[in-house]
C-alpha cells in the first residue's frame, strides 16, 4: 500500500509526505518552509500541536502530551491518510 | 478522614479518581489509572542531572565583564527562579500527596518535587561560582518587592489549599472557626479549590520561567554565561515536563476522563482559572519591565520578551482548551527553540569540559605499566 499522502496546511499549502520515510509531518512541515511551532521535538511539550481537521496520523512515538480531540503532535506522529491540519 | 500513611481498606486504584479518593496504599505500577504519569516518571528519570556537573567556573570571568544593567538582569532573574523552585520543591508534596488516591501519580508528584530541588540546587552552585559570599542575592528574595509580588500569587493558592485539607482531615467537613474566622468544609469547596491551585501550579510552569530563560539563551547567544545557560537548558527540559503533568492532570478532569464532580468544576471555575493565567502572563510582562528598568541587553528588549510571552502564553492557553487570547502567533524569538529542543541537551557527563565528573569514580583501566614497580 503506498504511504504517500496529500498533507493540505491552512486550507493554502498543500505538500506531500512519504510516512515511509520516517520523517516525522514537522520534519515534513519545515522543509516545506512552514515554519512550524516546536520546543521539544520529543513528544513531551506539545509546542508543535496542530489542529487536525481531517484524516488520520499514526504516532511513532508515544507522547507524553495531552492530546485533545481534534489535534495532533507534529513531531512524533505521520500522517496514516490524506491530512488537513491548520497551524 | 484522618490521613494514613498506609490505608488499610481493600481499594481497587483502577477505580479511584486522582484526588480525593481513597488515600493509596500499595505503590504499585503494574496497573494504572492514567499510564501517562508513569510514562512521565520514567522520561523524567532519564533526564537525571547533578549542578555540580557542569562547569560554571568560565562564567565567572563573563559576568565580571557584563554592564550594570546586565548583571541586574542576570542576578534578578536567578533570585526569581530560586523563588520558584523554592516553591516548586516542596508545595506538589505538601499540597497533593495528603490527598492524591492513585499510585502512579503520586509517585510522578514526588519525582517531580524532587527535581525541582535539583533547580534549586544549581542555583546555589551559580551563585556560589559568581560571588564569594552570595547570602546578599538571597536575602534579598524574602524582601524584593517585585519578586514579593509574584510569591504572593504562586504560594496562595497552594496555602488555600493545604489549609482547607489540613481542617478537613483533622475536624471533617463542617463549620470551622480558627484564629476568629470561620471556615465550610466540604468535599465540594476542597475540590474547587483543588482546581484553582493546579491552574495557578500550571501557570507557573507554562510562563513564569519564559522570561528569564530567555535572558539566559541571549546570553548564550553572544557566547556569555555558558555554564549557566547549560544548567537552565536541563531546567527548561524538566520544566516542560512538569508543564505537561499539570495539563494532562486539567485535560483529564475536563474530558471528563476523572472525577466527573471535577468536569462540572472545570465548567464552573472556568472565567477563575482563566483569570489566574491572564494574571501570570501580565506578572511576567512586568518583571520584563523590571529587567530592563536600568537598561536593556544586547539582543533583547521588554517589547522582545513581552511578545515572547504572549507567544507562549497562546500555545500554553489552547492546551488546556483556552482561545488564544494574543496576536502573537508567530516566534519572535526564533534562536530560543534551539536551547530548548531536547536532543540538543547532551546530559552533562558526556561532555569534555566537565571538570568533577571523575570526582569520587575510580578509575578502572589499568596498564601494564601501572604496575611496573609492582613485585610479590
Ligand atoms: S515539539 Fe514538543 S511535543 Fe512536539
Ligand atoms: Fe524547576
Ligand atoms: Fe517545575
Amino acid at each position: 500500500m503506498s504511504q504517500v499522502f496529500k498533507v493540505k496546511v491552512n486550507g493554502q499549502h498543500q505538500l506531500t509526505v512519504d510516512a515511509s520515510q520516517g520523517n516525522t509531518l514537522l520534519e515534513a512541515l519545515e522543509q516545506a518552509g512552514l515554519e512550524p511551532h516546536y520546543h521539544c521535538r520529543n513528544g513531551f511539550c506539545g509546542a508543535c500541536r496542530v489542529q487536525l481537521t481531517s484524516g488520520d496520523v499514526t504516532y511513532i512515538n508515544d507522547p507524553l502530551a495531552f492530546i485533545r480531540p481534534g489535534d495532533c503532535l507534529a513531531c512524533c506522529c505521520v500522517p496514516a491518510s490524506d491530512i488537513e491540519i491548520n497551524q | 478522614m484522618s490521613y494514613s500513611t498506609f490505608n488499610k481498606n481493600q481499594i481497587n486504584p483502577l477505580k479511584e479518581p486522582m484526588f480525593f479518593g481513597n488515600s493509596v496504599n500499595v505503590a504499585r505500577y503494574d496497573q494504572q489509572k492514567h499510564s501517562v504519569f508513569e510514562k512521565l516518571i520514567e522520561k523524567q528519570i532519564s533526564f537525571f542531572w547533578r549542578p555540580e556537573e557542569v562547569d560554571v567556573s568560565r562564567d565567572r570571568v563573563d559576568f565580571q565583564a557584563l554592564t550594570e544593567s546586565e548583571k541586574h538582569i542576570f542576578i534578578s532573574n536567578l533570585k526569581y527562579q530560586t523563588l520558584l523552585d523554592s516553591v516548586q520543591g516542596r508545595s506538589p508534596n505538601i499540597a497533593l500527596l495528603p490527598i492524591v488516591s492513585i499510585p502512579e501519580l503520586e509517585t510522578w508528584i514526588e519525582t517531580w518535587s524532587f527535581f525541582e530541588t535539583i533547580h534549586s540546587r544549581s542555583y546555589t552552585h551559580i551563585l556560589r561560582n559568581l560571588f564569594t559570599d552570595p547570602s546578599e542575592v538571597f536575602e534579598d528574595i524574602v524582601i524584593n518587592e517585585e519578586i514579593q509580588k509574584r510569591a504572593n500569587d504562586i504560594s496562595q493558592y497552594y496555602d488555600d489549599l493545604i489549609f482547607y485539607t489540613q481542617l478537613w482531615q483533622t475536624h471533617g467537613e463542617g463549620e470551622w472557626e480558627v484564629d476568629g474566622e470561620m471556615h465550610t468544609v466540604n468535599m465540594r469547596e476542597l475540590k474547587k479549590k483543588l482546581f484553582l491551585c493546579i491552574n495557578s501550579v500550571n501557570a507557573l510552569e507554562a510562563v513564569r520561567f519564559y522570561v528569564s530563560f530567555a535572558c539566559t539563551f541571549a546570553f548564550a547567544e553572544r557566547d556569555l554565561m555558558e555554564g549557566n545557560s547549560k544548567i537552565i537548558r536541563l531546567i527548561a527540559r524538566d520544566e516542560n515536563l512538569h508543564l505537561v503533568s499539570t495539563q494532562q492532570i486539567i485535560n483529564l478532569w475536563q474530558y471528563g476522563q476523572d472525577d466527573p464532580e471535577m468536569k462540572e468544576i472545570a465548567e464552573e471555575l472556568r472565567e477563575e482559572a482563566l483569570q489566574i493565567f491572564m494574571n501570570a502572563v501580565e506578572q511576567e510582562k512586568q518583571w520584563a519591565h523590571y529587567l530592563f528598568r536600568n537598561g536593556s541587553m544586547i539582543g533583547l528588549n521588554e517589547e522582545m520578551l513581552c511578545q515572547y510571552v504572549e507567544y507562549i502564553a497562546n500555545m500554553r492557553m489552547e492546551a488546556i482548551g483556552f482561545d488564544a487570547p494574543f496576536k502573537q502567533r508567530s516566534n519572535p524569538l526564533p534562536w530560543m527553540n534551539k536551547y530548548l529542543v531536547s536532543d540538543n541537551v547532551q546530559v552533562a557527563p558526556q561532555e569534555a569540559e566537565i571538570t568533577s565528573y571523575l570526582v569520587g569514580q575510580i578509575d578502572s583501566e589499568v596498564s601494564a605499566s601501572d604496575l611496573g614497580d609492582f613485585e610479590l
